[in-house]
């Protein structure tokens, strides 16, 4: 466990993920006070490369939550091997036991299939819990929300044919939203909260020289203004860190060595997923976005 | 001590003293500075603020960014907050230089009352009447001026309060009311008879008969009522019926599940939270200082693009039937109002048009903004006397439970 914000900091660092200082604060009371972490922010900020990240430098299992609506107790929690179930009753009929001695048997772990929060309540390497990712709770309906507030304050499951069943070590909770909903006050209020933004310049040149090593300075430079300049625009969806680091890999791959009308015009679906968006950028548009892209990654 | 008056006097040691974060001091301010977040609508309970008191245990007090994000985290949950607790934090941390602060909530709710008006040019401030203010304050004091122009409450707009007939008359309604505009099948199963096999329960039901199976237990789809969205137009050819209109949204988004209310003009404003209020009188009270563009002209494409753009992802999900309640008449681009209109037929389940401007019995929506809704709209909702909200209320009871297939014959088989 880390013993300073600095320290968690340089921990994320070594995976390759730049945080914000704010970020980091974040996390480390997430860890220190055993509270669930509540990520919001547009898509392609970061958010659940933050619990992968955390994972690999908390040396640790990383158990993966996609909700979706509709998400029930049977996909998230626990589910009865019911085939195993039946099949195991016709032998048990030979044996002449009784209802009671049947269901016990019935009823057992072995016919327990643990769904990832069971998994997560359970699961522990080496004594160290997991990190459990819980991703895009607001695809979610506000049934399973209502769940989740149980689970996260006492973190523990009560199976009526088992009996409950209590984590060890409570796990490092990462829940994150993209805001397609609200999510309800009563969870938020269990949580800490922290809106990921898009990075400013220099913070996303880092990441982008991080994460592609052999992209040439002066491209990374270009790109990175690039996509700082489509930000200001009123786009549909503006494009996150993972369209910058799609399109620089996009443009490595090309072999070029620095932004052009043309290669930028055949490489914009990389960056924009929406035709109204794509449509806004007019050759003029790009020629003049790609001048100011030139002239930035000059004097910064 | 009143909620609303200054809290005086947090005594912080002399000017030249160095400030002790230490001391027994912090917590005191902790919890006065959780009173002003509370103040500004953020969620601040007791038990909150005792987690904030035992996570500081972790960090160090003397960074300042640190302490800052570690009561950011734990006070606000929601990004429209941030702008009010970094002011807040702004004021109430500072160093004092004489050695006493002093907030005044009221004049902070002031400010967040402000905050939400962005789209009003800036008003200018009267020099004389700052100064004034100025002087009545204790010299020895740091305080927050409430700043409260007198030109901007004038573009306040201000309700009558329901008459005791209104307030009869939406008992009526609220009880004829339809529960709902069209249901939804959920993803989710309840117990009843179904199509699909509820394995639990055979299991229990087998082992109850020593393994027989006598019948097939099932469950089905839950059911569950759409969303809504309520568009009104409150611009100035509207402005007899906002009143009544808005008396409606209260009504429909106490009644029907998952309301999101907006009100536009020249421009978009979302009104969900305020029209919530149960008292009728206080929400219209709130939207009146909230809402500032009342009367202006019609810009229905230019807003319902503003609604495409921020809102449409976060409130027309789940199948959401769409309400928009205006007279069609339009100042503003109407090819852009065609190409919005497309999107959000597109993007909901129902667009409903609900037309107030009917008092002529053989009105026929005629405007350029008329026949550019027409084309995009599943229900066309013409409402004779608005006066009378159980008319609108007769119109939604009657409205068949699909949107009708007529649009999507004239668009795609024509």
């Amino acid at each position: 466990m880390y013993n300073s914000v600095d320290e968690l900091q340089a921990a994320l660092g070594e995976q390759d993920y730049i945080a914000e200082r704010g970020l980091s604060v974040a996390i480390y009371l997430a860890l220190k006070t055993g509270k669930p972490l509540f990520l919001e922010g547009d898509a392609g900020v970061g958010k659940t490369e933050i619990a992968k990240v955390l994972s690999t430098a908390l040396e640790t299992d990383l158990i993966r939550m996609q909700c979706y609506e509709g998400l029930d107790v049977n996909t998230a929690v626990y589910e009865w091997n019911y085939a195993g179930q039946i099949l195991h009753m016709r032998l048990m009929e030979n044996e002449g036991l009784g209802r009671e001695a049947m269901e016990s048997e019935l009823f057992s772990e072995r016919f327990l299939l643990k769904r990832p929060l069971l998994q997560a309540i359970e699961q522990s390497r080496d004594g160290k819990a997991p990190v459990l990712l819980i991703d895009e709770l607001d695809r979610s309906d506000e049934e399973f929300e209502a769940f989740l507030l149980e689970l996260l304050s006492d973190f523990q499951i009560s199976i009526p044919e088992l009996g409950t069943i209590a984590a060890k070590a409570p796990p490092v909770v990462v829940v994150t939203s993209n805001r397609t909903r609200e999510i309800h006050d009563a969870l938020k209020r269990r949580c800490l909260y922290y809106w990921i933004d898009y990075p400013h310049f220099h913070k996303e040149l880092q990441i982008v020289e991080r994460k592609a090593p052999d992209v040439p300075a002066m491209l990374a430079r270009q790109i990175t203004a690039f996509i700082q300049d489509m930000r200001s625009m009123e786009l549909f969806k503006r494009p996150g860190i993972a369209e910058t680091l799609d399109w620089t890999a996009a443009l490595i791959a090309l072999d070029q060595n620095e932004l052009s009308l043309e290669t930028v015009q055949d490489t914009l679906g990389v960056i924009l997923k929406y035709q109204d968006d794509v449509e806004m950028l007019d050759p003029t548009t790009i020629q003049n976005m790609i001048d100011r892209a030139k002239v930035e990654a000059q004097r910064a | 001590m009143s909620q609303n008056g200054p809290i005086k006097g947090v005594f912080l040691g002399p000017a030249d003293a160095p400030y002790d974060y230490h001391g027994g001091k912090l917590t005191h301010n902790l919890i006065l500075f959780g009173r002003v977040c509370r103040a500004l609508g953020m969620n601040v309970t007791p038990n909150r603020m005792m987690e904030v008191g035992r996570a500081l245990a972790h960090i160090q007090l003397g960074r300042k960014q640190d302490f800052y994000y570690t009561l950011r985290s734990h006070l606000v949950n929601h990004p429209r907050e941030f702008a009010y607790f970094d002011e807040a934090f702004e004021i109430f941390w500072r160093r004092p230089s004489d050695g006493f602060t002093t907030l005044n909530l009221q004049s902070l709710g002031e400010e967040r009352r402000k905050k939400k008006t962005q789209f009003l040019p800036p008003l200018e401030s009267s020099p004389s009447e700052n100064g004034a203010k100025a002087e009545e304050l204790d010299s020895s004091m740091i305080a927050l001026v409430p700043t409260y122009s007198r030109q901007e409450r004038l573009r306040h707009k201000d309700f009558a309060e329901m008459t005791a007939a209104e307030l009869e008359m939406a008992k009526r309604v609220i009880a004829k009311m339809p529960e709902s505009l069209g249901m939804r099948r959920t993803r989710r199963f309840e117990s009843g008879k179904g199509r699909v096999i509820n394995m639990r329960r055979l299991m229990k039901d087998m082992i109850r008969k020593n393994g027989d199976v006598t019948r097939l237990p099932t469950h089905r789809r839950k059911e569950k009522p759409r969303p809504v969205v309520l568009l009104c137009d409150i611009s100035g050819s509207m402005e007899r019926y906002t009143r009544v209109l808005l008396h409606f949204m209260h009504t429909l988004a106490g009644s029907l599940y998952q309301v999101e209310s907006f009100v536009y003009s020249t421009d978009i404003t979302r009104i969900t939270r305020q029209i919530r209020q149960k008292n009728v009188d206080d929400a219209l009270e709130d939207i009146g200082g909230t809402v500032l563009q009342w009367g202006g002209g019609t810009m229905t494409g230019e807003c319902l693009h503003r609604f495409n753009w921020t809102w449409s992802r976060r409130v027309l999900g789940r199948g959401a039937v769409v309400m928009l309640i205006t007279d069609g008449w339009d100042r503003g681009d109407i090819p852009l109002l065609h190409r919005e209109m497309a999107r959000l037929q597109l993007s909901c389940r129902r667009l409903i048009w609900l037309n107030p401007l009917l008092d002529v019995p053989e009105y026929e929506p005629l405007t350029r903004g008329a026949q550019a809704l027409l084309p995009y709209v599943h229900d066309f909702l013409p409402i004779t006397n608005l006066a009378n909200l159980e008319v609108i209320v007769k119109a939604l009871q009657n409205l068949s439970s699909r949107p009708s297939a007529e649009i999507y014959r004239q668009r795609y088989l024509a």
